[in-house]
């Protein structure tokens, strides 16, 4: 049997048979299964595709698998308070959990803490990465979702405490679930609600874009990575697919189900908490509160199979297949390390207990006067102004600067060889 | 030579005339043989194409070319028949515009004062038929000329030039403030003259112009700079809101600087269809840059063609700065010269004079306008700092010394001259800023200094100290003697407020400051404007201040203010609805963010303000409830008498089905039982309370409510029989859909619940206890059981007898009813559906249903009534394998009925049976029962 391109991850709150499990996307055969207590909702999460975190319900405590050993706990991390959600950099750099309002955020090779962020009023609900690792956000149960920026979060500056870069504040009530889009910094995120609504907003300008109402409290949300239609799971039970692709200029409307796209994927008998679509946008995984997961074609709206869990799904979700998970003999290349549970900006400067150094990223210096989109103007004009020369200039000017510029590159490169030699002497040279 | 003599006699011979003679007739006379007649004209001849005439009989080319006459006396009288005529025909105005606009306007440098008064009127008269729009085409006309008079040699073209300033205000301040850099310069002549440039190098610290005096002015110096000042003030103040507006900042109160700390950013709706053939180049926004650029470098068309400069936009810190430094030397001069000619004695100096202190109120508003004109919040920053390096030792010397100003009271007995100096006023038009109170004059002199004081500089609080304490010490008298300010001072002492706090960083300040406000806030018969203003100011504050600075967190005033609002809320009722959703606006984010003191006074007020009979929830319009609704969310404890309070709410019908479903999903989801909320160390409700909260919703009427109902004996009752065993009572039609919508939720709800059989235990022993001694049950409650109970029952739990029991007697007196439900088909369609769901769901209660048909009790007229039942039963499809179960106990009902009916004519009804009887059995038996039964 060959290795699955995508596998299905879940787990209950009851945690009978095991923590978490891992099932075959097109039959929901199960392949494999971790063991040993159960895990929240929304704070399940693989980290670098070496281990799985996951924290443990009603404790402070995470539960740590490597991805190959199933049946054995690697370690437990301690936790300043119980862990309400969850969320590993799809980088693997970073861990973030919210614990009670506040989001702590760890750096996984050293395993410090680098920023407590308390800028919710109330218990977080939900924590999502965007694909790049470069922002994140945050939703409470105090209606806000905020928008943060990752390297501004972990510079080191004790005058500024961190802000996030948008509060996004149109909720009434508190937020459920949130999913990030592809794309990076441009990519857009839903955010859904209690309020019977959900929102889809712009990371780069925390504008909203789109609101749709519904008659029931909205528990769960996810796009497919096209973002052709928006999936929201209802506390009734019913999923919603709302079509992205419509013509309508309205940003608020109210989902009525029609014949293109606006449709209902019924079959739950109670909530709808986890969401999550297929690489290739054809299956919808569905987790819900009457402890079942169900796996549905998106375009016929049929279920293909369910699994009965024994508790309420707290977690569900596809996820690429990391290399390691059918490898039984693998170990991950980085060891875990232990995590700390204070925030220490007076030791993180000697490193002497772990032998490394931290490395954090100065105040920015600068202000960025230049906007991005200038330098990209600029850069159009010099191609642009290049090109012109190159077709139509004289040929030996070129020729010179060619030259000229082969120079200053050879240049270049033997500096930095020398600093890489210098350095490398410097930081091999025993004490 | 003889020859020449005769020559020259003949060519001029004299006639001799002689005595006697008739004189003979000249070369040249003319015949006057002829005879004529007169024509006599009746009227004169209308010539219709050459347009209307009325003054004089002249038309408007005449009195056009009439304006050009040397004479002023016809000139004025033009102008004044231009008047006539334009009122007369106000079509013609549209025609003629440009024709009478430029006339006009080259009269405005008239030498005689009359036709420049006349001029003005019938421009004032011009410009109110013309919308701004129309005129743009001939404004750099109109304000050349006015440019010109503005700076004519003459004085009194000077003075009416400002009239024409106030009429064009009045009607186009758009289009008059895009020339703002003429104007500018304009004013600064008329009041002051530009230095020579040996002595402007001298004294470069007071800017390049000088203060002029004339003599010969009608008016005095002083008030002449009045006057202008004014006309600065308006130009300005039209500036600044003509301003394109791209921040949206403007509140309805005014307020600028209670908006937010961010610029919001303006999206651009792009609608892709019309860029497809790439017509026009889109703007690109960046978001996130640092500095966003909302100016669009493209236009259709420049603004303004003509005029140098005049595309030099005024927002810019630049060139405010530019202008502010030639224009407050000028001012502090102004004011010097007035205060200094006032009064020289210093005990006294804190009490102006009504003319000084109308002069002081203008260069204020003149400075807060200057300050506001640039749009963007880093700019004004700019501004403030600037401001604050270059004139704060001034401003501190010559504002601040005597601050709190008074009026000086003038002594009775110059009466005379004060009346003679009124007139004057009136004359120069000053009248308007004459008369300024001291409240108004010292809150502008605050705002003035306030935004001098820079945000977050510790270095320079100490040396603010001085003056900045001056301001607290007034602001805190102002607000807490006890008087009551008009909104206007408010608003603005509030900005004074908001920023003092804001910057100054300091705890004691802060509450200082707030109590003030605070004590304005709990006086009683404030007007709505007023009071509104103030919870606009403290929800503000705690919304958009309260994260950012610890100090204002720490408040106990705003603490107190948040605990009060869910008592106001209660006290308030329904009496002003826009108040009362203010007041949510401000405890809904405060609920969700969970603010202690508010939650615990909301704890406490609970029960008022959701009590069915007057509570809020029940009062207020749809968008206050909803809001009230979502508060119970962040509410940390349900007691049972508010759950019971809900209860009654979602029941009584006076809030809408919907937002009912939508409290009872509240209550599911705070339960522990629902499993949604994770953190499971406090229960926000109790399991017991939530069961009873849906069983109490479930039935719709309290017990003492059915209690109540056993004794009475109303029309709407239906009596109770054989075929009826319970009494029924008749609910309208309104109040059991109602309730029918929240059976469905509170269903859906408890299905919902983990341990089904437990749940429907209770729901069991509920029913039992609560409801199965009664006679007299209305027939929402029955219709409810009936669809409660299927839907909940667990395959493998048993009711028990006596559920089963009163189920079957309510399902019968429903069928019953069913009947007798002509009306409405929706009421039919949900009793049916209960009856079937109930029967078709519980097999033993369809038998039970069938044996409590006993025939031999009936009597005549019910027989139609059973039959039409049974039938009723048999029609359906998915209830025949059910009736088929019990095939033996159906053929005895209805042998029975045939042998009791004694009549001897089939009936319909007895026909309409049988063949459903028949149909039923068809497939089974091949009709066997029937032959048995004939």
């Amino acid at each position: 049997m060959s290795a699955p391109v995508e596998v299905v991850l879940s787990a209950d709150s009851a945690g009978q048979l095991f923590n978490c499990a891992v099932f075959d996307p097109h039959s929901g055969s199960e392949f494999l299964s971790y063991r040993g207590g159960n895990t929240s909702s929304r704070s399940l999460t693989v980290l670098n595709g070496e281990y799985i975190l996951g924290a443990q319900l009603g404790k402070n405590f995470i539960n740590v698998w490597e991805i190959q050993r199933k049946d054995q706990l690697q370690q437990k991390i301690v936790c300043p308070g119980i862990v309400t959600c969850l969320c590993a950099s799809p980088d693997g750099l970073y861990v973030l959990a919210g614990i009670a309002e506040a989001i702590y955020l760890w750096e996984m090779s050293t395993g410090n803490l680098l920023a407590i962020l308390s800028r919710h009023y109330q218990d977080v609900s939900c924590i999502r990465f965007t694909d790049d690792s470069s922002h994140f956000v945050s939703g409470g149960k105090d209606n806000l979702a905020l928008i943060w920026n990752l390297s501004s979060v972990v510079q080191l500056d004790s005058s500024r405490t961190p802000e996030p870069c948008h509060i996004l504040s149109r909720h009434s009530l508190p937020i459920t679930d949130i999913h990030c889009g592809l794309m990076g910094p441009q990519a857009r995120v839903a955010t859904a609600s209690l309020d019977q609504t959900v929102k889809v907003w712009e990371v780069s300008s925390g504008e909203m874009l789109l609101s749709v109402l519904f008659d029931v409290g909205i528990m769960s949300v996810t796009f497919d990575p096209c973002e052709y239609f928006l999936f929201c799971g209802g506390s009734d039970g019913n999923i919603f697919q709302v079509s992205l692709c419509s013509t309508s200029l309205s940003r608020d409307k109210t989902f009525q189900t029609d014949s293109d796209g606006n449709q209902v994927f019924k079959g739950h008998r109670n909530l709808v908490t986890c969401l999550s679509v297929s690489m290739d946008g054809t299956l919808l995984l569905s987790g819900s509160n009457d402890e079942t997961v169900r796996m549905w074609d998106v375009q016929s709206k049929q279920c293909i199979w369910s699994i009965n869990h024994k508790g309420h799904v707290t977690n569900a979700v596809i996820i690429p297949a990391p290399a390691n998970m059918f490898l039984a003999d693998s170990h991950p290349a980085v060891p875990l390390p232990r995590f700390s549970r204070h925030l220490n900006p007076s030791e993180q400067g000697d490193g002497t207990g772990s032998g490394g150094m931290c490395l954090r990223l100065g105040a920015s210096t600068q202000v960025t006067s230049e906007t991005s989109l200038k330098v990209l103007e600029r850069c159009d004009d010099k191609c642009g102004s290049v090109l012109c020369q190159s077709v139509f200039g004289d040929g030996e000017n070129t020729k010179v600067r060619v030259s000229e510029l082969e120079e200053e590159v050879k240049t270049l490169k033997k500096i930095n060889k020398d600093l890489y030699e210098f350095s490398t002497q410097l930081l091999t040279k025993p004490n | 030579m003889k020859a020449k003599k005769q020559k020259r006699q003949g060519d001029f011979q004299k006639v001799q005339l002689k005595v006697g003679k008739k004189k003979p007739k000249a070369d040249n006379a003319t015949n006057v043989n002829f005879r004529s007649k007169a024509i006599h004209l009746p009227e004169q001849l209308k010539h219709v194409d050459s347009g209307p005439t009325k003054h004089r009989q002249l038309d408007i080319m005449d009195l056009l070319s009439k304006l050009h006459h040397i004479n002023s006396n016809i000139k004025q009288g033009a102008l004044v028949g231009l008047r006539e005529l334009l009122s007369a025909q106000p079509s013609m105005i549209e025609l003629h515009a440009s024709a009478v606009l430029s006339e006009v306007a080259a009269l405005f440098t008239d030498k005689d004062g009359s036709v420049r008064a006349a001029a003005v009127r019938l421009l004032r008269f011009i410009t109110q038929c013309i919308p701004a729009e129309r005129v743009v085409p001939f404004f750099p006309l109109l304000s050349a000329h006015l440019t010109c008079a503005m700076t004519h040699i003459s004085e009194a073209i000077q003075e009416d030039a400002l009239r024409v300033l106030d009429v064009l205000l009045e009607h186009y301040p758009g289009l008059l403030s895009q020339r703002h850099t003429v104007l500018l310069t304009n004013f600064l002549e008329l009041i002051s003259q530009k230095r020579k440039a040996a002595t402007g190098q001298d004294k470069s610290g007071k800017g390049g112009f000088a203060l002029t005096i004339s003599t010969n002015r009608s008016v005095t110096a002083q008030q002449w700079r009045l006057t202008v000042l004014l006309r600065l003030g308006s130009f300005l103040q039209a500036v600044v809101e003509e301003r394109p507006l791209d921040e949206g900042v403007t509140s309805s109160i005014g307020l600028g600087m209670w908006a937010g700390e961010k610029g919001s950013v303006t999206s651009v709706d792009v609608s892709w269809e019309e860029h497809v053939f790439g017509k026009g180049r889109i703007q690109v926004f960046e978001n996130s840059g640092a500095v966003p650029t909302p100016h669009s470098a493209y236009r259709l068309r420049p603004d303004s063609k003509a005029g140098a400069g005049m595309n030099k936009e005024l927002c810019s810190a630049e060139t405010v700065q530019g202008f502010a430094g030639t224009l407050v030397p000028l001012l502090l001069e102004i004011w010097v010269e007035a205060a200094g000619g006032d009064h020289v004695q210093t005990d006294s100096g804190h009490l102006l004079s009504a003319e000084a202190m109308a002069l002081m109120f203008q260069i204020l508003t003149i400075l807060q306008l200057l300050r506001r004109v640039s749009p963007h919040r880093d700019q004004k920053d700019i501004l403030d700092a600037w401001f604050r390096n270059s004139y704060l030792a001034d401003f501190k010397h010559h504002f601040m010394k005597n601050f709190p100003y008074g009026l000086l009271e003038v002594a009775r007995h110059k009466k005379k001259a004060d009346g003679k100096r009124i007139r004057q006023q009136v004359a120069a038009g000053t009248v308007a800023g004459g008369n300024v109170e001291p409240l108004a004059l010292n809150v502008t002199l605050c705002q003035v200094m306030v935004t001098l004081s820079l945000r977050g500089q510790d270095h320079v609080e100490a040396e603010d100290a001085d003056w900045l304490g001056t301001i607290r010490v007034f602001i805190r008298e102002t607000l807490s003697n006890g008087g009551k300010l008009s909104s206007k001072h408010l608003a603005a002492l509030l900005e004074v407020v908001w920023r003092m706090i804001v910057t100054q960083r300091s705890r004691v300040v802060t509450d200082d400051l707030l109590q003030a406000v605070y004590v304005q806030y709990q006086q009683r018969n404030l007007a709505v404007s007023v009071r509104s203003l103030l919870l606009c100011f403290f929800s503000q504050f705690y919304i958009q201040e309260h994260q950012n600075h610890p100090h204002i967190a720490r408040s106990r005033i705003l603490a107190r203010w948040l605990a009060s609002l869910p008592v106001q809320l209660v006290q308030l009722g329904s009496r002003n609805p826009q108040l009362s959703a203010q007041l949510l606006e401000t405890i809904h984010p405060a609920a969700a963010r969970g603010n202690k003191d508010l939650l615990q006074s909301l704890q406490k007020n609970a029960c008022s303000i959701y009590d069915p009979q007057e509570g809020c929830v029940v009062v207020l319009p749809v968008e206050s409830q909803k809001r009230l609704v979502q508060i119970l969310h962040s509410l940390p404890a349900f007691p049972a008498e508010l759950l019971a309070c809900l209860s009654q709410v979602c029941n009584t019908g006076r809030v809408s089905a919907s937002l009912a479903t939508m409290l009872i999903r509240t209550i599911h989801l705070r339960s522990p039982l629902c499993g949604w909320s994770s953190s499971s160390q406090d229960v926000p409700v109790k399991d017991v309370d939530y069961l009873s909260f849906f069983f109490t919703t479930l039935t719709g009427f309290s017990s003492e409510m059915l209690q109540a109902l056993q004794d009475t004996d109303e029309d709407s009752l239906l009596p109770s029989s054989i075929l009826s065993p319970l009494s029924v009572f008749a609910t309208t039609l309104e109040q059991f859909l109602h309730h029918w919508d929240i059976v469905e939720e509170v269903c859906h709800c408890l299905d919902t619940l983990g341990s089904r059989a437990q749940c429907f235990d209770v729901i069991q022993n509920a029913i039992i206890k609560n409801l199965c001694g009664l006679v007299v049950v209305p027939d929402c409650v029955c219709a409810a059981i009936l669809r409660c109970v299927p839907r909940l029952l667990d395959v493998n739990f048993l009711p028990s007898d006596t559920l089963l029991h009163f189920l079957s007697d309510c399902c019968l007196s429903m069928l019953n009813l069913l009947l007798q439900l002509e009306q409405s088909a929706h009421k039919r369609d949900a009793v049916w559906e209960a009856c079937f769901a109930a029967l078709s769901t519980v097999p033993r209660l369809l038998r039970l249903v069938l044996q409590s048909f006993r025939v031999c009790d009936l009597c005549e007229e019910e027989l139609p009534v059973l039959a039409q039942i049974l039938s009723l039963l048999l029609q359906h499809t998915q209830l025949r394998n059910h009736m088929m179960a019990n095939a033996s106990l159906l053929q005895h009902i209805i042998q029975d009925l045939t042998h009791f009916y004694g009549g001897e004519t089939r009936e319909q009804w007895l026909t309409d049976l049988l063949y459903c009887y028949s149909v039923t059995l068809f497939g089974h038996r091949a009709n066997m029962g029937m032959r048995d039964i004939y």
